[in-house]
């Protein structure tokens, strides 16, 4: 994480310096400029900028203040402000997804190659194939029409979050049903299933006790990582539905070389990344006894 | 063991089992007919793919999915505990034909409460996400109403009666903590849950080593003795055959060739597969000669099988085996076997010399080899 924080902290300042005047680069003579450059501290040699960079964050959990984009404003506020929508819809559309996403898989198992599987295939298949932007627009165009919902976010508007969440569960649904359709065939043509059934178990038992526990196991892995990024939010959703989050702060920033809110979020997100595999790990740990952390009582 | 008639627990009768395979019919099963009786071990033995699985399979309506019982009949006698003797005595309701059940509800009451299950590999056949004691006590919740007090102690009963040390603190383990022996005590302490009157093993040792397996045969002949279990093993092993049973099936592509005690067909067989099969064995073998092995392959089970089966590999066949199939011919009352060449009619064909090294069965017993 350090790492990768660092790497990014040099990279930007290997950019060329225009950047940082913005619009106002033409009018400013050379003076003003280094004047500018100065008062950032972007004179100074690049060892010296990472270090009051690193102390600045570990001392004062200070990330700075951003340049550009908001001159003046603390990052940690843009951030702040902006993640509360993404983390909400994302929320919303991750719960959304999981709780038609499993069942969807589940049930495709269990009825392998009979009607219901091969609407769910026909289903993955679409969304896999049809690229987002055309189905978000559609269901924003249509849907929101057929209903009469709001094609726009609007606060206060409780109808005008359902389509946003909708559409951000679509893809995460048919990605969940595939695994976990997957990962429960897997799981039924094991021995143990057999031996479970062998004991005189109800097939429907069967698969909740044995199966998809089991199955279970490999999805959860990831979830903790889905939570997390919940945060980053989603560029094309939140661009069409005028969602004021996460999703384009990234790439507005680094556009506009707001050096400062870039580390911010590098900082941000590769922290998200680093916990959300730790609390993974951890998942599975809960899930799979064989799984142990190293350094405790070694099985076997 | 002596086997008295009269006790059959489980008859098969021109059993016919038929899968479909990417659209084909294969036939597994070819009109097999067995009894089974109360109290005896049987071994089933034959290569891979003669149906021995399948058919102990049948007997559970464990089949897969795509397979299907398609003549024939599996009678059992109902469960004493559950039917009416009165009705049994008006000679209706006394058997019941396993081969008509269709539901699942119909399998649930048979399924590890009186016909229980062993399979090959026990590394493969627990649950590695659940403890021991819910895995063994999940078997016997199914079939008994009891309090958790109740299923702890019953499965600590088990854990001991398989020879599992410390009970207390292995329940609460998970199968990667356990040994492949131990796992397969384990799994014997779950067919043996709720007391059933068949067991089935279906190649019990195969994946354990040499050793392991002697200890997992002992306790299998051990718990067969205590609880009045008849054992239906099914293995390739003729060294675990020698051991473990009374008597022997001989089975080749989905049909019984040959039937016997264990005695007779080691000593006396007739059926060429399983004369072929002895001769075989690799303790029959000379050192610096090539082991013997059987020509040709097993016959395609899509299509039809006219006359004998293994007739195509057979040098002693006759122009009868090519066209029609044999009957059963009995060589003494124990005895019987399916080949033209017991017919009075047919030439007499000597069995070859080599078997006769087979002379003391307990010399074949586990590896040991026939010595000289």
């Amino acid at each position: 994480m350090v790492i990768v924080i660092s790497v990014v902290f040099c990279l930007m300042r290997l950019l060329p310096v225009e950047g940082y005047f913005g619009s106002r680069s033409d009018a400013m003579n050379e003076k003003v400029k280094q004047q500018v450059l100065t008062q950032l501290g972007l004179l100074d040699p690049w060892y010296t900028q990472l270090l009051k960079f690193w102390k600045n964050l570990i001392l004062h959990g200070d990330m700075g203040k951003s340049i550009v984009y908001r001159t003046g404003v603390p990052n940690a506020e843009i951030i702040a402000s902006k993640a509360g929508y993404s983390l909400g819809f994302g929320l919303a559309a991750l719960i959304l997804q999981k709780l038609i996403g499993l069942p969807l898989g589940v049930l495709m198992a269990r009825f392998k190659g009979k009607f219901l599987d091969k609407l769910g295939s026909t289903y993955i298949l679409l969304i896999n194939a049809v690229p987002e932007a055309v189905y978000f627009l559609m269901i924003q165009l249509y849907v929101s029409d057929f209903f009469h919902w709001p094609m726009l976010h609007k606060a206060g508007n409780s109808m005008s979050y359902l389509l946003p969440v909708i559409c951000l569960a679509l893809g995460g649904i048919a990605t969940d049903a595939l695994w976990m359709r997957r990962y429960m065939v897997d799981e039924m043509n094991k021995d143990y299933i057999l031996l479970a059934r062998a004991k005189g178990m109800t097939s429907s038992a069967v698969s909740f006790k044995h199966v998809m526990r089991n199955a279970f196991v490999p999805m959860a892995q990831s979830l903790p990582t889905a939570i997390i990024f919940t945060i980053s939010g989603s560029l094309y959703v939140e661009s069409l539905f005028s969602i004021p989050g996460m999703g384009g702060l990234l790439v507005t920033a680094i556009q506009r070389q707001d050096n400062t809110l870039v580390q911010a979020m590098v900082l941000l997100f590769s922290a998200m990344s680093v916990g959300g595999l730790l609390l993974g790990d951890l998942t599975m740990m809960l899930c799979d006894p064989r799984i142990r952390l190293a350094g405790k009582k070694e099985s076997r | 063991m002596e086997i008295a008639p009269g006790q059959r627990i489980l008859s098969a009768e021109n059993l016919v089992v038929k899968f479909n395979l990417r659209g084909q019919t294969l036939t597994a099963l070819r009109s097999v007919t067995l009894d089974l009786y109360k109290g005896e071990s049987l071994a089933i033995v034959g290569e891979s793919g003669s149906g021995k699985s399948v058919f102990t399979k049948s007997f559970l309506g464990l089949l897969d999915n795509n397979g299907w019982i398609d003549q024939g009949h599996i009678y059992f006698d109902r469960d004493p505990a559950v039917h009416d003797y009165a009705e049994s005595n008006r000679g209706v309701l006394y058997r019941m034909d396993l081969a008509t059940f269709k539901r699942e509800s119909e399998w649930l009451p048979v399924r590890g409460k009186r016909i229980a299950m062993i399979f090959q590999d026990p590394m493969t056949s627990l649950n590695p996400l659940r403890t021991i004691g819910k895995q063994i006590g999940e078997a016997y919740k199914l079939h008994h109403k009891c309090t958790a007090a109740e299923e702890k102690r019953r499965v600590l009963e088990l854990l001991a009666d398989v020879g599992i040390q410390d009970p207390e603190m292995r329940i609460k383990q998970y199968p990667h903590e356990f040994s492949g022996g131990m796992r397969q005590r384990v799994v014997i302490a779950i067919a043996m849950a709720c007391n059933p009157e068949i067991l089935i093993c279906d190649e019990p040792t195969t994946a354990l080593d040499v050793t392991i397996q002697a200890q997992i045969l002992s306790l299998l002949k051990r718990l067969q003795r205590e609880h009045q279990l008849t054992v239906v093993y099914i293995t390739h092993d003729l060294g675990v055959v020698a051991n473990v049973a009374d008597r022997v099936a001989v089975m080749y592509a989905g049909d019984v060739v040959e039937l016997g005690t264990c005695a007779e067909v080691f000593h006396d067989p007739r059926h060429p597969y399983t004369i072929a099969l002895l001769l075989s064995l690799p303790q029959l073998g000379v050192r610096g000669e090539e082991l013997y092995s059987i020509p040709g392959s097993p016959p395609n089970l899509f299509t039809e099988i006219r006359g004998d089966a293994f007739a195509a590999r057979n040098v002693n066949a006759l122009k009868a085996d090519f066209v029609e199939r044999p009957p059963y011919f009995a060589v003494s009352p124990t005895h019987k076997a399916r080949t033209w060449l017991l017919d009075p009619r047919a030439p007499k064909v000597a069995p070859p010399p080599q078997l006769r090294n087979i002379k003391n069965l307990s010399h074949l017993r586990l590896d040991g080899g026939i010595t000289k």
